[in-house]
C-alpha cells in the first residue's frame, strides 16, 4: 500500500463483439458515454438528475454527429465505386 | 492445459512504477499496447499478477495468430495523459477496436512497447471466451475518475 489507505489499483474493462457487421453508430455512442460522463451512485440527487440530462443531452449530439459520419462515408465509398466503373454497387451501401 | 487469466495488476508493474520504467504521457510518452490471447482451451499459459512481460505470452504461443483482423504484438492504444481526482492519481486510455475481425479470445495483456522487455502493466480477463465471426471487437476503457480509472494510485 502506498498510504493507510490507498494503493496502484487497477480498473475494469468491457469487452463487446457484434459478428457479421461492424458496430453501429448507436452502440458506439452508448460504449463512449460511459466516458465521457460518469455518474457516481453516490452523488447528490440534485447533481445526479442534471447529470444525467446532460447525458442525455450529449448522447443525441454525438449520435447525430455519428450517423452524419456514416452518410459521409457512405457518399465518398459511392463516388469510389463509381470512379471504378462500379456504379451498380452502390445501392448496397444505401441500407 | 488451458489459459489461465486473471485481471490483476502485474506485481512487477508496480515495482517498474517507482523505477520510472513507465511514460504515460499522451503523445510524447512511451507506447502501450494492448495483446490478445487465444481462446482459453487453444493455449495454455497462466496470468495474472505473477506476469511480468509480453515476452511471456509469445514464449508460451498464447497470442492470437497474425491476421483475421488481428496484427501480431496488438492494438496500439491512444494514452491520455494521467491526471489527478482529487486525491487519487488516474491514467487512461481511449477504447480500442480490432475491425472486420474473426477469432476468439480469452483476454489480454497490456504492455510497455517502448521500455525493454516489453513489461506488462495490466492482465484482463475477458470473463470467458469472446468470440467475434466477420465483425468488429471493442475493449471499452473505464471512465477515468478516482472510483473506476483502467489504472490508479490512491
Amino acid at each position: 500500500m502506498l498510504s493507510a489507505n490507498g494503493g496502484a489499483l487497477l480498473g475494469d474493462i468491457r469487452a463487446t463483439t457484434v459478428s457479421g457487421r461492424g458496430f453501429t453508430p448507436e452502440e458506439l455512442v452508448d460504449n463512449t458515454l460511459d466516458r465521457i460522463i460518469f455518474i457516481s451512485t453516490s452523488a447528490d440527487p440534485v447533481l445526479r438528475q442534471q447529470a444525467e440530462a446532460f447525458r442525455k443531452s450529449i448522447r443525441s449530439v454525438l449520435l447525430n454527429y455519428g450517423n452524419q459520419c456514416v452518410r459521409s462515408n457512405h457518399t465518398t465509398l459511392a463516388n469510389r465505386l463509381r470512379d471504378v466503373g462500379h456504379s451498380d454497387l452502390i445501392k448496397l451501401l444505401e441500407n | 492445459m488451458a489459459i489461465s487469466v486473471t485481471t490483476a495488476m502485474p506485481t512487477s508493474f508496480k515495482v517498474e512504477i517507482l523505477k520510472a520504467v513507465h511514460n504515460f504521457t499522451a503523445s510524447t510518452g512511451n507506447t502501450f499496447k494492448l495483446a490478445l490471447m487465444k481462446a482459453t482451451a487453444a493455449g495454455s499459459g497462466t496470468y495474472g499478477a505473477a506476469t511480468t512481460s509480453y515476452d511471456t505470452l509469445v514464449s508460451n504461443t498464447d497470442e492470437l495468430a497474425n491476421g483475421s483482423g488481428y496484427t501480431t504484438g496488438g492494438n496500439t492504444l491512444t494514452s491520455v495523459t494521467p491526471v489527478a481526482d482529487g486525491t487519487t492519481a488516474v491514467c487512461d486510455f481511449d477504447n480500442t477496436t480490432w475491425s472486420a475481425a474473426t477469432f476468439t479470445t480469452c483476454g489480454g495483456i497490456i504492455y510497455n512497447d517502448t521500455a525493454a522487455g516489453n513489461p506488462a502493466c495490466a492482465v484482463l480477463s475477458f470473463g470467458g471466451d469472446q468470440q467475434v465471426s466477420s465483425g468488429d471487437f471493442q475493449v471499452q476503457f473505464p471512465a477515468a475518475a478516482a472510483a473506476t480509472a483502467i489504472i490508479r494510485i490512491a
